[in-house]
């Protein structure tokens, strides 16, 4: 009967807008309590920064070329940093236990959080991207690139930093240390300091498993450069380990629930 | 009849690894009850608190909140239920404001009953002045409150408390039973689980008291003590208490036992008036002045204490260890 049917729609539409407004919330929560606690600022900020730094100071290169690089960590490191901020410590004060209690799926709290980890992200980022423009000369040749580079990126490094933070650890350092023990080695096999084009064939399969090697890619195809495997190929890639890192993180959320 | 209850758990039951927590266990909560979960530490008392809020999964069994299941109608069990943890989960960065309108926006209440609502319950528990401050600097009572009022703001129709006076000063624990009686005379249903005999015993309408994960009894606290009503006993005290006090008192003839309590001795037998006669007899010829005797009935505590096993020293523990 189309009046059912219309009510049945209204009603998820109805349970949607709850799941959004509800993830809106834990976002802005989010973003007023964790952004500027020491571990965020640490992880997400002063790492990327002091490793690009590390590695380009002394290499005679062209700053602006190096740009889309500390870009591409930015958004590598400062998204991937607030889950395993935000959910041990909301472990250890059982806040976390507010969200497992509230009328609301366990989608919308961990697409809360994962929201939290991408507009910080974005707004880390951003600072490289302006000071590449202001004082180096970098220009933003694809917009739509760069986009599609911050918003999937921020995506899938946010959704991993949740599933890391589904280990079930009471402080962020508990989190943070077997996170690094992946995001690190990423940085060696993804292009960051020799372009994938550079790489033997082996270093070029590798490098197109890891999903920091589209964002680089996609950061330097965005100011001007050039990409290996191709925008698409970096779009695609990007989206499928965002959906993957989404959904294992839920189903390793529920294992925890199942344990508790 | 199930449209009566508030809370039904039906087999509950929670294991890790080969550790039974919960060890399928039955109970209804009715409508507008104050239900204790009594039992000691490590009972499984926060476990079935757990399983019952849908924080845990349990390993087998089923629950339902105001008919709603916890594991098939989530979101709509869980619209019914406040909860106030063990221990206060407030968000200390923010102020007791945003703790409430933040606990409002989870539950999806929409902001022109948000605010209202969050102003309403802040003057009822006596914190409004200080809306704006850090709950960080809050006292341990306050926080206290203002996790109670978080877990009001959904209007919810039940609400769980696991040990809400565990480690407050008098006054705020107080403060805390009273608004829980308020609450529940507005017609809130509570779920309280303690291990506080006496906050038990003076707030619940009916007790279920909880061991190693299983329900030994459930009934009311007047009820659950004639359970044990053969356990009567003489209290007496004794102006300058003798070294051998607790031994000699154990011998003497219908005394099943005795248990020091402060400066007095609980005489636990079936045949008072013999026990008065023989404590008098025994002070008499030692020279003792007798400065309080009474004859008393089971406590809840003696029912808690029979229930599980665990109880005070008794003489001979206690002459061993001296």
């Amino acid at each position: 009967m189309p009046g059912q049917g219309r009510a049945m729609e209204n009603m998820h539409l109805s349970h949607l807008g709850r799941e959004v407004r509800v993830a809106w919330a834990i976002t802005t929560k989010d973003t007023r309590t964790y952004y500027t606690r020491p571990p965020s600022i640490m992880f997400g900020i002063l790492f990327p920064f002091s490793l690009f730094l590390s590695f380009s100071i002394g290499r005679n290169m062209p700053i602006a070329t190096q740009i889309p690089v500390l870009v591409a960590q930015t958004l590598f490191f400062a998204s991937s940093s607030i889950g395993p901020v935000v959910i041990p410590s909301e472990r250890a004060n059982q806040t976390f236990d507010r969200f497992l209690t509230s009328p609301v799926s366990l989608l919308a709290i961990l697409m809360g959080k994962t929201f939290a980890g991408i507009i910080y992200g974005i707004g880390i980022s951003i600072i490289p991207i302006l000071v590449g423009i202001v004082f180096f000369g970098s220009q933003i040749a694809n917009v739509g690139a760069l986009v599609a580079c911050m918003t999937l990126s921020t995506l899938a490094f946010s959704a991993m930093g949740i599933m890391f933070a589904s280990i079930p650890g009471q402080t962020p350092g508990q989190v943070m240390m077997p996170l690094n023990f992946v995001r690190i080695p990423l940085l060696f096999i993804s292009g960051v300091y020799t372009p994938v084009s550079e790489l033997p064939l082996w270093g070029q399969v590798l490098s197109m498993a890891s999903p920091l090697t589209h964002t680089i890619e996609l950061a330097r195809y965005a100011l001007g450069g050039e990409t290996f495997f191709g925008p698409a190929v970096n779009v695609v890639v990007l989206t499928i380990y965002a959906a993957l890192f989404l959904f294992m993180g839920i189903r390793f959320h529920i294992m925890n629930q199942r344990k508790e | 009849m199930q449209e009566d209850h508030a809370i039904m758990a039906s087999n509950l039951t929670k294991k890790y690894g080969d550790l039974v927590a919960v060890d399928h266990i039955d109970f209804e909560v009715k409508k507008g009850e104050i239900f204790g979960f009594l039992g000691p530490n490590g009972a499984g008392k926060t476990t079935t608190i757990r399983m019952l809020t849908g924080v845990s999964i349990p390993t087998e069994g089923t629950a339902t909140i105001m008919g709603y299941d916890i594991q098939r109608q989530t979101i709509e069990a869980k619209e019914q239920m406040g909860i106030v943890p063990d221990i206060s989960n407030v968000y200390t960065e923010l102020s007791a404001w945003d703790n409430l309108i933040f606990t409002g926006q989870l539950y999806d209440v929409p902001k022109k009953f948000r605010d209202g609502r969050a102003e309403e319950l802040l003057k009822m528990f006596g914190l409004y002045e200080r809306r704006k401050e850090k709950v960080g600097d809050y006292s341990r009572g306050m926080k206290r409150r203002v996790c109670i009022a978080m877990a009001l703001m959904n209007r919810s129709s039940v609400l769980f408390l696991d040990e809400p006076t565990s480690g407050l000063d008098v006054q705020s624990v107080l403060i805390i039973r009273d608004l829980i009686r308020k609450l529940n005379q507005q017609g809130l249903t509570i779920f309280l689980t303690t291990h506080n005999i006496e906050e038990a015993s003076q707030m619940c309408d009916r007790i279920a008291i909880i061991n190693h994960g299983r329900i030994a009894a459930i009934d009311t606290p007047e009820k659950l003590k004639r359970m044990i009503e053969s356990l009567q006993s003489v209290e007496v005290a004794f102006e300058s208490t003798p070294q051998n006090a607790l031994k000699v008192l154990g011998e003497l003839p219908q005394v099943s036992e005795v248990v020091k309590q402060g400066d007095k001795f609980r005489l636990f037998t079936n045949d008072p008036p013999s026990t008065l006669a023989a404590t008098w007899n025994y002070a008499q010829s030692n020279g003792l002045k007798l400065i309080t005797v009474n004859t008393v009935g089971p406590s809840l505590e003696d029912v808690f204490v029979k229930m599980t096993g665990i109880r005070p020293a008794t003489a001979d523990e206690e002459t061993d260890r001296t």
